[in-house]
């Protein structure tokens, strides 16, 4: 029998939704990948066909949440008038308010992360592909309609943005302030930050400056929510090799 | 983050301490100068102290931004005795609030409304029309009604106790005249209230039902759109202040506006026992057709008749120019002078108190006053309350909060007033004091 893409979709979903929240109430460990097909009434051969195993739900988890994100972002009608900050400060809130419905499970994956033996850092760093290409767009789009310039280093924007968004899920994690006040200053004023690189000709004249700014700005940023030392060695060398790339 | 608004409290704790330290610096730097020079000197000297630290905590405001713009109104509010060297630099404070840009209003109005902005009304326009306070205006349309929707910057509620702690450290120690302690918690008070939008749906609600003027028009509130952080009233159409004045109305007009502005502050004292208490001239829109819209009731002051008595008693006893020991005596009911004996009492009036209500009574002494003609009202006012600044006497005693608050709003008027060279009728007010 041949499955539709969409019915494969709803399958997709409907798997992950379980998951979310068996690993909500059980703990990513003690979840199994059995449970969880029981639970979202798909056989066991079944689930292993979508998920080989349980980081893989990780995985689609976040990709998923990102590909609900492009679709609020495409229904905004007047995005095109957004400025790029404002929307590239959209996709980020977008993509927390949908963290927000599974903030518990969140949780776990970015302590996961920064657990050193776990390697999930490695993982949501996997499934950033999906976040990077709506940030490319955006800043192509601001390129040619000449709201910025090009910037030396266009290729690598994407990533540190990705880094720049794990840091502030982190510190979405770690806020304890009403309806996380303390994120939303957070976003907006290190956005403003970002948009003050994106616009001063810094980035122009001396590309490494601008690198070394940002790159600056990402660890201090992470140190303040790495609780291990050991955890934040691994975000560093992450970022280290995206800066390394170059 | 140069830009951020600390909120947390060991970095606004930082900025705090920051902020104390260098006004403890200057005020020393400041004494150790004075105690070698002649007397004026001493003077011009003391004034350069006072703008330089009133420079440092509106610096230190500024970084906190936030609800200190508010302070710094309240404080303007409130404070009659502040040298003006801190006012001007408050006032330069003003409207200095980050913008509240695309992304964020949409997360806000999701937040506080359950759904983005065009899920919520018909249409909103992302780019707000007026600026307030603590955030932004913008306009929005409902099945084809225009609405005013206010929303404030995330975050700035809680910010208040550490500002707060700046302002007073700094006022206590360098505003003349020693205890304001009571004044600061009447701030305090305020601007909690101020924050909390819900109670100004509720201030507003109060004013629409209870405030009937034909020409005075007052926004109704739409309850089910509105929350502590987000205020959606009917938008009301109109001039603001500026633009009212450059189109060059007409000497009947100015007078028309500004007789409603007047009758409309008399009518909430005597009729509902409530002001609308913030006598900014952007809180007032000139309507077509000779109308009056009245907005923000972020600051209202409630007021009971014991004080309605004495101070319709006080105001009365100063338009009959009955003798200064009586008129003391209401003062010091009023608990505007501290008890003490009968001449000291007396003098006090009379040095400090009576130089400004000589000018302030006098919009009351015939049945109309012309602030065309005498546009020099403010200007004597300040004069004087520099010169009573000056005696060694200013130290000053209690002060009666309703009385100071409900004078300086109507100070406020006039000086709005002035800027329209308006003549206002004073009989309906009159009448009413005397009632
Ligand atoms: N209902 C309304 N209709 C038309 N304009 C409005 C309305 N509400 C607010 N505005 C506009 O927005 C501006 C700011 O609103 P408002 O005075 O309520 O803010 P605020 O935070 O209380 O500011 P402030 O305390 O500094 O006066 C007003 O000066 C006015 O121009
Ligand atoms: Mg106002």
């Amino acid at each position: 029998m041949k499955v539709s893409q969409s019915a494969k979709e709803k399958t997709k979903v409907k798997i992950l939704e379980s998951a979310v929240e068996l690993m909500t109430i059980k703990g990513y460990k003690n979840a199994s990948l059995r449970e969880i097909a029981k639970e979202a009434g798909v056989s066991n051969p079944t689930i292993y066909n979508y998920f080989p195993n349980k980081e893989k739900i990780l995985y689609a988890y976040i990709e998923q949440k990102l590909i609900e994100t492009g679709q609020v972002l495409k229904e905004i009608e007047d995005f095109h008038t957004y400025t790029l900050r404002e929307q590239l400060q959209t996709l980020i809130e977008t993509q927390l308010e949908f963290y927000l419905e599974d903030r518990e499970f969140v949780t776990q994956i970015m302590s996961m992360a920064l657990t050193p033996s776990m390697g999930a850092m490695e993982l949501i760093y996997e499934s950033k592909e999906k976040f990077t290409e709506m940030v490319s767009e955006m800043l192509d789009i601001a390129i040619e309609a000449e709201e910025i310039a090009e910037p030396p280093f266009k290729e690598y924007m994407p990533q540190l943005f990705w880094d720049y968004n794990v840091a502030v899920v982190a510190y979405w994690i770690k806020d304890d302030s009403e309806m996380f006040e303390n994120t939303t200053q957070f976003i907006d004023n290190s956005m403003g930050v970002i948009e003050a690189l994106l616009h001063s000709n810094i980035l122009q004249k001396t590309s490494d400056l601008g690198m070394f700014m940002f790159k600056t700005h990402m660890l201090s940023s992470l140190q303040k929510f790495s609780t291990k030392q050991s955890g934040f060695n691994k975000i560093k060398r992450k970022l280290g090799e995206v800066f390394n790339e170059k | 983050m140069k830009n951020s608004i600390p909120t947390t409290k060991m970095s606004r704790g930082g900025v705090v301490g920051k902020a104390m330290l260098k006004i403890g610096v200057s005020h020393s730097k400041g004494v150790v100068k004075r105690a070698f020079m002649s007397k004026e000197k001493k003077e011009e000297s003391q004034k350069e102290t006072h703008a330089e630290i009133a420079k440092v905590i509106i610096e230190s405001l500024g970084t906190l931004k936030g609800i200190s713009v508010k302070i710094a109104q309240q404080v303007a509010l409130g404070l009659p005795f502040l040298p003006q060297e801190y006012l001007d630099e408050i006032s330069k404070s003003f409207n200095s609030i980050p913008p509240i840009n695309k992304a964020l209003i949409r997360k806000i109005i999701k937040q506080e409304l359950g759904n983005y902005p065009q899920g919520v009304f018909e249409s909103f326009e992302s780019e707000a029309f007026g600026a307030a306070s603590l955030g932004q205006v913008h306009l929005a349309t409902i099945k084809g009604e225009k609405l005013a929707v206010k929303v404030q910057y995330p975050g700035i509620a809680k910010s208040i106790d550490s500002d707060l702690g700046v302002l007073k450290f700094a006022l206590t120690r360098f505003a003349k005249g020693g205890n304001i302690d009571h004044l600061m918690d009447e701030v305090e008070a305020r601007l909690n209230e101020e924050v909390d939008y819900e109670i100004e749906a509720e201030n507003t609600e109060y004013f629409y039902n209870n405030l009937k003027h034909d020409l005075i028009v007052i926004p109704k509130i739409m309850r089910e759109l509105s929350t502590k952080t987000v205020l959606t009233s009917s938008f009301l159409e109109g001039d603001g202040f500026e633009e009212f004045l450059a189109k060059n109305p007409t000497q009947e007009e100015r007078n028309h506006y500004a007789q409603l502005i007047f009758d409309s502050f008399f009518m909430g004292l005597y009729h509902m026992q409530m002001i609308h208490a913030d006598p900014n001239p952007g809180n007032f829109i000139f309507m077509d057709e000779g109308k009056l819209g009245l907005i923000d009731f972020g600051c209202v002051k409630k007021l009971d008749n014991e004080f309605l008595a004495s101070f319709s008693k006080l105001h009365v006893s100063l338009m009959d120019k009955v003798d200064d020991s009586e008129v003391t005596q209401q003062y010091a009911d009023l608990k505007m002078i501290d008890k003490d004996s009968p001449e000291k009492m007396l003098e006090f009036y009379q040095e400090v108190i009576k130089p400004l209500d000589r000018i302030y009574i006098e919009i009351f002494e015939g049945d109309s006053y012309d602030f065309k003609e005498n546009n020099d009202f403010s200007e004597r006012g300040f004069n004087t309350i520099m010169e009573v600044q000056k005696k060694s006497i200013t130290a000053v005693h209690n002060m009666n909060e309703d009385y100071i608050f409900v004078d300086r709003t109507l100070l406020g008027y006039y000086s709005m007033f002035e800027k329209m060279e308006a003549t206002i009728d004073t009989r309906f007010a009159q009448k009413l004091v005397r009632y």
